[in-house]
């Protein structure tokens, strides 16, 4: 015969408000081996959970209900204090009373206790039939991938190095640096931002704890927390990585000349090129898809290799696949830019003048293509008037409903760096809906702006037109003075939000991590858990999981280094009993289970029973999520959820429903 | 008179904002953070001082009553600019249609124009009458020398049904 306890939280007045906690408690004494109940303020504080330990002991309680807020939130601070009080903690159960009945029944105060009860009862009578669990351990590998070289990927790999574990950092492009190195100055403090990114760059790559993988992308992921197994896919350089010294002769010499994509295309490079001025390997790379000879396959040009004096170019280089083992997995891809085009009353990509903020980054960028002078692009004059347009792309239902966080200050940034390049003679507008200066030192900023002759307008126009002598001209309306101002600008830059990475649908099927409905990665909690993802030993850096400027990308991805060593430094990881177990006399071998899998974490075996070969579905414990999918799917019922069999969910089902038919189905 | 010194007698309606609200079924209203792109490109701003941004926050605060006595809410000249552009899809023109039926409602007063197209779709079925046109180079045509087909006009007991569809609604 159970002995149970039955705790209700008031959780402040968020369950007490609307609930009636005390009648709810009276209730479930009546309930069967109830041996006492009680309720209290603040049950996941310290003498809430004395109060569960103390009646273990004196009530010999061996079943706890507890109800409360989501299980999401404490069930596991519920566990920790039923175990230290010397129970098994899987003999605890949570019953929300907040998510489920106080929070959205606030004006139904007397219908919500009724149903509290009901759930108190369905929670008293699952409570009897749990059984006991117990944790498992496996061991993990002390190695970390990390999957992305901008900012986030190498902060975040020079962070586990430094604490001593191995990194493999894998890029998609020819060098690390990503989105940073194609800045100019970083806001809010002007610093230069190749001068604070590569020498953290060039750690990298000196790092003995740091294997470097440029040109390449994970294929495949196996396996589960604490040992991924992993398939790195290099893409052929067609330049020998360890004879190339970066010379650039070969760049000199090749005659097809394409759209320079670090240049946001602004200028040309050769099919044969060197990532940016500042990458890191510094070391050639020919495009498959523009080189003569690799795209005819045929014996032409080769002008590279007849240049090359280290004898690095190499037509025949093949795909190299590299395997590897890991414990833990930090996503840093990042994120892309709104493609402007696609906003067309703005005329992006109509009329030349009218350029992105990446694009005015390269443009004012000393290594960029007019070395750091602000030039139109159409006529290569100084602009008099510039005009910034805010909220491209973003806070906006037709594309993207977010705010992109960084567009307000990229430009207030951009506004006085083209006040202190070409100061006289200059009219400076800015367009915007809000202007959102929030983080530290960035009101201040806005400050500075402002002092530097700024005119700032409190709306956006609505087109922007080109008259016939090919200027540019467009109307907006100040909210502030009620008037229609009419802006000649010879450069509109477009403040283009960021968008999700379009990488982000591969890399979220290859992990089985899930994402929001904006198409960022999802954290595991938005608040408690920003730097996980759901599935155990993959973790979230920058821009992947939202938007973000580098003050925020730094911290975010030191924080998931943090949260990538405390997972592996003990050489060992506890995993959650809460998963499927295969009632082996049962299973027909349908397999209906291994396709239904989202983590692949049914095996089939062949097993010889009485002389006859068997086909049998096995659970690899470490992958399984518990998530159900295969318990429902089971014809014959063989594969279940521990605690959440059918035995449990009916038992609950039937509690549910006593009462209401006792009623008469009222 | 414009809608500024009509509102600055004026306390909120709060009735007649939800009549328009409910006129509204299903477009975003309150969504609207007055981005001011609608008034930026608004075609009837130049000439007739609609300010559609101004029209939307008049309504969202509840300063309904003389809205549907001005004359600011017949100038829309229903382009839809505002519209397809609208950052929160809170669509000004809806609410500027919504304005100019509960004037009709109000038997408030209807510009002449207004009132002409609709006796003519009461008489002919169309908005306008097929009518000749000067071109460029001085020529008159219409549509038989274009080699447009006729218009076909609706039969007889059209007028009927559509005072009954009226009157229905």
């Amino acid at each position: 015969m159970a002995r149970i306890g039955v705790y209700v939280c008031h959780c402040g007045l968020n369950i007490a408000g609307v609930v009636d906690v005390e009648k709810v408690a009276e209730y479930a004494k009546t309930l069967p081996n109830v041996a006492t109940a009680k309720h209290y303020t603040y049950m996941c504080s310290e003498p809430g959970q004395k109060l569960v330990q103390n009646d273990i002991k004196t009530h010999k309680l061996d079943r706890i209900v507890i109800a409360t807020c989501s299980p999401r939130m404490h069930e596991e601070t519920f566990r920790k204090a039923v175990a230290e009080a010397g129970l098994n903690p899987y003999l605890t159960e949570i019953v929300n009373l907040r998510e489920h009945v106080s929070w959205p029944h606030t004006h139904e105060p007397e219908k919500a206790t009724e149903k509290a009860k009901a759930l108190v009862r369905m929670g008293v009578a699952r409570a009897q039939i749990l059984e006991p669990l117990e944790k498992h351990k496996v061991t993990v590998e002390k190695k970390v991938l990390v999957v992305g070289g901008g900012i986030a990927g190498i902060q975040a790999s020079l962070d586990l190095a430094n604490a001593g574990f191995k990194v493999y950092l894998v890029e998609k492009s020819p060098s690390i640096g990503g989105r940073m190195a194609q800045l100019d100055k970083t806001f809010p403090t002007l610093d230069c931002s190749a001068c604070i990114l590569t020498p953290k760059m060039v750690d990298v790559a000196k790092n003995e704890n740091i294997t470097l993988h440029t040109n390449a992308e994970i294929t495949s992921v196996n396996g589960f927390v604490g040992n991924y197994e992993v398939s790195i896919l290099k893409k052929p350089r067609y330049i020998d990585e360890k004879k190339c010294v970066g010379c650039e002769l070969c760049i000199k010499v090749c005659p097809v000349k394409v759209p320079d994509k670090f240049n946001e295309n602004l200028t040309e490079r050769r099919a044969v090129y060197i990532h940016s001025p500042h990458a890191v390997p510094k070391i050639a790379t020919i495009s498959p898809e523009y080189c003569l000879r690799l795209k005819l396959d045929k014996d032409v040009c080769g002008k590279c290799q007849a240049a090359c004096e280290a004898k690095a170019v190499d037509f025949k280089q093949k795909p190299e696949t590299v395997n590897i083992k890991v414990g833990g997995i930090i996503v840093a891809v990042g994120s892309e830019v709104f493609d402007a085009t696609r906003m067309a009353e703005l005329g992006y990509g109509r009329f030349k003048n009218v350029i992105t903020n990446m694009e005015f980054e390269r443009i004012s960028d000393a290594s960029g293509p007019t070395g750091g002078k602000i030039h139109n692009p159409k006529d290569g004059k100084t602009p008099k008037t510039i005009a910034f347009i805010q909220c491209v792309g973003s806070r906006d239902k037709r594309f993207h409903e977010y705010c992109c966080r960084v567009g307000c200050m990229i430009t207030l940034k951009q506004t006085i760096l083209a006040r202190e390049k070409i100061h006289e003679n200059i009219r400076i507008y800015v367009c915007y809906i809000d202007l959102r200066a929030f983080g530290k030192g960035y009101d201040e900023f806005y400050t500075r702006a402002r002092e530097m002759d700024i005119d700032f307008i409190a709306g956006v126009p609505s087109e922007i037109h080109e008259k016939p002598d090919g200027s540019l001209y467009f109307d907006v309306y100040d909210k502030s003075t009620n008037k229609l101002v009419q802006i000649n600008p010879d450069l509109v830059v477009l403040g283009t939000g960021l968008v999700p990475n379009r990488d982000l649908e591969k890399i979220s099927t290859l992990l089985h991590a899930s994402r929001s409905s904006d198409g960022f990665l999802l954290e595991a909690h938005p608040k408690l858990r920003p730097l996980e993802s759901a599935v155990a030993g993959v973790f979230l850096a920058g821009a992947c999981q939202g938007p973000k400027d580098i003050p925020d990308t730094v911290a975010q991805a030191s924080g998931a280094a943090a949260k990538a060593i405390g997972l592996l430094s003990t050489g060992e990881i506890e995993i959650e009993p809460l998963k499927a177990v295969v009632d082996k006399d049962l299973c027909s071998g349908c397999r209906i289970c291994e396709s239904i899998c989202p983590f692949v974490a049914i095996e089939m075996k062949t097993e010889k029973v009485k002389g006859e070969e068997k086909l049998r579905a096995e659970v690899i414990e470490a992958v399984c999520q518990g998530c159900g999918a295969c318990s429902s799917a089971c014809p014959t019922s063989a594969i279940k959820i521990q605690q959440y069999g059918n035995k449990q969910i009916l038992t609950q089902v039937d509690a549910g429903l006593a009462e209401a038919c006792a009623e008469g189905g009222k | 008179m414009s809608i500024v010194d009509l509102m600055s007698m004026t306390k909120p309606n709060l009735e007649a904002r939800k009549k328009i609200l409910a006129k509204l079924k299903g477009k975003e209203l309150a969504n609207c953070f007055q981005c001011m792109k609608c008034t930026s490109g608004c075609t009837a701003l130049k000439l007739l001082e609609l300010k559609p941004n101004e029209i939307v926050k008049l309504v969202n605060l509840g300063f309904v009553d003389e809205l549907p006595n001005s004359d600011i809410i017949w100038t829309c000249v229903t382009c839809l600019k505002c519209v397809e552009r609208c950052p929160q899809k809170a669509s000004p023109y809806h609410i500027i249609m919504a304005l100019r039926n509960l004037a009709v409602e109000k038997e408030a007063k209807v510009p002449e124009g207004f009132l002409k197209a609709v006796s003519q779709i009461l008489e002919t079925g169309l908005a306008e009458p097929p009518q000749k046109i000067v071109t460029r180079k001085m020529e008159t045509v219409d549509r038989e020398c274009l080699n447009l087909p006729k218009i076909r006009f609706p039969k007889e007991s059209f007028q009927a049904a559509l005072m009954k569809a009226m009157e229905e609604k």
